[in-house]
């Protein structure tokens, strides 16, 4: 290679350096490309590999009605990038065009202001550029460091606003250009917007612990809420895909993709009228009794179905956060969450028992001043009766009920014998769990073989402890002709579009007492409220009410107190046909005249009122029977 | 190749393999690898899909419309003013440095011009130097080995682009000036303790910068340590991610904002990625290729001033490509340089394009057989050595 200009050896010297350069590279390249592949590959997929989820929209609740007692809307957080006006303004090359960009970008930060209902100031420092200490092993793109630390391009200043605000502020033809008819209208630089699934629950207290809430972390608690989240929750979609160096999804690149399927729309038993009817009523039980707890249950004698749950104390779903430690237990559904001892009303269970066996018609007599009876060889003491009772003479079956009589009731228990009178307790659904949903206690009743089984206080409802749905599911028993019905409180579930997905029939755990016997002990329950029964005052002219009150002395310190009771009245009406029952309990509430708090007094005004809206509410015709009045049934049954 | 052992009788083939249209199809050949890529690499940007594309097109046209007048104007008319465009060029590198008339970007003075049509006055420079060193050499060919007659005022030359191209700052583009020019003073025969010394004062100024500027200091430390800087780190990884075959193009990812000047500096990176190893090692071939056909070109030159000038073209554009492929395979330490003919760039293009039409000129006279007509016989300078012929 000699061209004799210059030596052959130099242009060999020259060529051999580029060339050798040239093959390093060529070298280097096979490394790059294959042999370090794997390694770098994986942290390449690191980098630009992501999972989008895309969450699911949680379902509704609904009321029997379809309105609405919990939803989930989307909000839009607000943030300011302070860094996007700088890095705008530094892209503009030419001074004066950036000085007029700077004044373009200033009138719109006024009208985001404006927008926002936010003073300018204040805006205006949001955009105050900040900078962070950079993590430990972080390894920052060097386009956002400032001298070693960190941009922070996310300033929180707005929890959330609507979406449509949201899409308000992000449109440009909203704000002033900077050009008009050339370029795209754009809003401010640096706003930047989150979206984030919130629950509301558009009718506050209403049916609180029916509902239950979801907590911060989104998982749900109690209620509805806990109990239909398989439902509720919908399951979330993802994608994978891949995102650019500023961590923006590139969708061209998206690989796999499973939609989101939104939660299904769960519609409860309850009637949000009714509802409230109930709560109002606590309301005002609360208002004058000043009792610790109260409870108002209201159910489709029919079919199980739940109209009303409430309890006293409340709160508010949206407010669950701001309960104070010392009132958390206002959470709990006191329905099913505490047990009491149902006292007389409790009765129904040894009354239907002695009849469903023929052991006593309605008019055999027992008497109730016997101080004790033998049983089973033993003698055994009877109970007191109450103090302002005095029982001159043989109350018949249906006197003991309508007096509430506990040497009757107890007579009529040890006429079954303790096997059962255990059975009917088990038919009538004690002794188990109502399946309701959600945390629920069994309450207690002692088996026969069981020192502490005392078949002389049992009948009468002491040293025996159940939920007040447990109490409210017995009820039902004779108000739907014998047949125990499992309580219920959802009725439908739908998907997102609306269609039904399932429904909820009714459910009848099983038979309790003939139909007759428990038209006959309906009978007997009519007898409550009449004139001469213990609660006179639930009765509602033109209808049948049937109930049964119940007034406990409270267990305190192990003792019976004399000034502590829980009072109770638990009724169903038109008697002959019923449709709803009501159970009112209230826990050591206080008569404003002072004395005891009987069931008479305290529960029984609270069931005849919600009686009384519920009539026009749900059209309960008055029963005429063919004689002309609503007492022939009860006559001619005798 | 050795052009006296081809046979008359293939004329034709003789001039398909001239090593000039080697050269020429190369440089095309890049040039249509370059716009593909680079239309790829910058699609997303938020200049807009067609922004750099356009201006590389038009620069390309430009560049072809240059080296066609360059291939063909009468370059010894233009060795008469050779000194008028080594002054004119001189006073353009100074003018980047008066405030008001060169265009700063990122801290260094490097442009002249207005909206998109500037110029980076540097890279003109480079076929200014090419054109007065060889000239002087050419001129100085018989004291070449004296220091004082021969090698200073050529060196004084190298020395003052260089100095001129420092201080705008643009070290990496310094050290190519001084690289290039080197190589033209070792090629025109300059002795081995001139040119020694020389380099030896070169690389003591050269650490005295390093010292004395904490940014390159830093730039080195990031490179010898053992978290590669992250640019560089975005390089390797597109080889990696291109492999074999590459991912195709237009499904490059690390052009979106992963990879920093990955339309410039750093574009074959996106061609690593997009079309893999075979993509990749052709281009160093290609590159590899004109350095070839330049040598076995060279041999054809009529006289030392045209060698030189020839020479100079062509390891201004090895040189440079080298430096950018070992920069952006991580061999060396980063140093902003482009890649010729593929890296997005106006001035740098239309260079390039010059510098080809300067070894396309060349290629008129020199090929020409010498029973040719007498135009060829003219332009043959007087010192021409008969060595070369046959």
């Amino acid at each position: 290679m000699s061209s004799g200009f210059t030596s052959d050896y130099r242009i060999k010297l020259l060529a051999t350096g580029i060339l050798a350069g040239f093959a390093v590279v060529g070298m280097q390249l096979v490394r790059l490309h294959v042999l370090e592949r794997p390694a770098r590959l994986a942290e390449i997929n690191r980098a630009r590999q992501e999972v989008v989820v895309e969450h699911a929209r949680r379902g509704d609740i609904l009321d029997a009605h379809g309105d609405t007692l919990a939803t989930s809307r989307t909000k839009v957080a607000l943030a300011i990038d302070p860094w996007a006006l700088d890095e705008l303004l530094a892209a503009e090359k030419k001074p004066e065009r950036r000085e007029r960009l700077r004044q373009s970008e200033q009138q719109k930060r006024a009208r985001l202001a404006e927008l926002l209902g936010l003073p300018v100031a204040e805006l205006e420092k949001l955009y105050q550029p900040v900078t962070r200490d950079p993590r430990s092993s972080e390894i920052a793109d060097p386009r956002n460091l400032v001298e070693g630390r960190i941009k922070v391009r996310f300033v929180k200043f707005n929890e959330g606003v609507e979406e449509s605000l949201y899409a308000r502020l992000t449109d440009g033809k909203l704000y002033p250009q900077l050009d008009p008819k050339t370029s795209q209208p754009t809003p401010a630089a640096g706003l930047v917007g989150s979206r984030y699934g919130v629950r509301t629950y558009p009718q506050g207290q209403l049916a609180a612990h029916v509902v239950g809430f979801i907590n911060a972390d989104a998982q749900p608690v109690t209620g509805i809420e806990n109990f239909a989240d398989f439902y509720l929750r919908g399951a979330d979609g993802w994608r994978e895909s891949e995102k650019d160096g500023r961590g923006r999804e590139l969708a061209q690149f998206r690989t796999r993709e499973m939609p989101a399927a939104d939660g299904y729309t769960v519609v409860l038993s309850i009637d949000a009228a009714v509802q409230r009817m109930a709560e109002q009523e606590l309301a005002q039980v609360a208002d004058k009794f000043h009792p610790q707890k109260a409870t108002i249950i209201v159910s489709d004698a029919r079919t199980g179905f739940l109209l009303a749950l409430a309890n006293w104390p409340t709160f508010d779903l949206n407010h669950y956060n701001q309960v104070t430690p010392d009132g958390i237990a206002r959470l709990n559904n006191l329905a099913v969450t505490d047990v009491y001892e149902p006292g007389s009303v409790f009765k129904i269970v040894a009354a239907s028992g002695a009849l469903e066996d023929r052991l006593v018609t309605p008019a055999s007599t027992f008497d109730c001043t016997l101080p004790s009876i033998v049983f089973n060889g033993r003698i055994r003491n009877l109970p007191a009766e109450d103090k302002s009772d005095h029982f001159d003479h043989p109350l018949s079956v249906a006197e003991i009920i309508a007096h509430s009589s506990n040497k009757g009731a107890a007579q009529l228990g040890m006429l079954l014998g303790q096997q059962k009178f255990y059975d009917y307790a088990r038919r009538f659904g004690f002794g188990e769990r109502t399946a309701i949903g959600g945390p629920e206690k069994t309450g207690w009743l002692h088996r026969p073989e069981e020192r502490d089984f005392d078949i002389t206080r049992l009948p009468m409802g002491h040293s025996v402890d159940v939920t007040v749905l447990q109490m409210h599911q017995a009820m039902g028993v004779i108000a739907s002709g014998g047949r125990l019905l499992r309580p219920q409180l959802i009725r439908e579930v739908r998907d997102a579009r609306g269609s039904a997905v399932y429904r909820y029939a009714p459910v009848v755990r099983g038979r309790a007492i003939s139909e007759s016997t428990a038209r006959t002990m309906a009978q007997l329950l009519m007898g409550v409220a009449a004139s001469g029964g213990t609660a006179p005052n639930a009765a509602i002219a033109g209808f049948e009410v049937a109930g049964k009150t119940g007034t406990t002395q409270k267990l305190i310190e192990h003792q019976y107190s004399t000034t502590h009771h829980v009072a109770s009245f638990v009724g169903f009406f038109p008697a002959s046909r019923p449709e709803v029952v009501i159970s009112v309990i209230v826990d050591d509430g206080h008569p404003p005249g002072g004395g005891v708090a009987y069931g008479r007094l305290v529960a029984a005004p609270s069931f005849r009122h919600l009686a009384e809206q519920l009539i026009p509410y749900l059209d309960i015709k008055p029963v005429v029977a063919p004689g002309g009045s609503g007492l022939f049934a009860l006559k001619a049954a005798f | 190749m050795d052009s006296a052992r081809i046979p008359a009788i293939s004329q034709r083939f003789r001039l398909a393999a001239n090593p000039a249209l080697v050269i020429v199809a190369c440089a095309l050949a890049l040039l249509a690898l370059g716009l593909t890529v680079l239309f790829s690499a910058s699609a997303a940007f938020r200049q807009g899909t067609y922004f750099y594309l356009n201006k590389q097109v038009a620069g390309a046209l430009l560049a072809a419309g240059l080296g066609w007048w360059a291939s063909r104007t009468d370059l010894e008319r233009w060795r008469a003013y050779v000194w008028w465009i080594g002054g004119v060029a001189a006073v353009l590198l100074i003018a980047v440095r008066v405030p008001g008339l060169g265009i700063t970007v990122k801290g260094s003075h490097r442009w002249l011009g207005y909206g998109v049509a500037r110029l980076q006055v540097s890279e003109f420079a480079k076929v200014v130097m090419v054109f007065c060193l060889a000239h002087i050499l050419a001129v100085n060919q018989t004291r070449i080995r004296d220091w004082r007659h021969g090698f200073m005022p050529a060196m004084g030359i190298v020395g003052g682009f260089t100095a001129l191209v420092v201080i705008e700052p643009d070290f990496g583009m310094a050290a190519l000036f001084l690289a290039v020019g080197l190589v033209m003073l070792f090629l025109a025969g300059a002795r081995w303790r001139h040119l020694l010394a020389t380099v030896a004062i070169a690389v003591a100024l050269l650490s005295l910068l390093l010292v004395f500027n904490p940014n390159r200091m830093q730039r080195l430390a990031d490179f010898s340590g053992k978290e590669l800087p992250y640019q560089l780190k975005q390089a390797l990884a597109a080889y990696a991610a291109g492999g074999l075959d590459g991912v195709g193009l237009g499904e490059g990812r690390q052009q979106l904002a992963y990879l920093p000047e990955a339309h410039t500096d750093f574009i074959f990176a996106v061609v690593g990625e997009e079309l893999g190893l075979g993509a990749t090692l052709g281009v160093v071939s290609l590159f590899a290729a004109i350095f070839i056909a330049g040598l076995a070109h060279l041999r054809n030159a009529p006289n030392l001033f045209q060698f030189l000038l020839v020479a100079g073209a062509l390891f201004f554009i090895s040189m440079q490509a080298l430096i950018n492929l070992l920069v952006v395979t991580g061999s060396v330490p980063p140093k902003g340089m482009s890649l010729p003919f593929i890296s997005a760039g106006l001035s740098n293009l239309l260079v390039m394009g010059l510098m080809v039409g300067l070894i396309l000129n060349t290629r008129r006279t020199w090929s020409r057989p010498d029973f040719g007509g007498g135009r060829a016989l003219l332009e043959v300078s007087p010192e021409r050595p008969e060595a070369d012929a046959p």
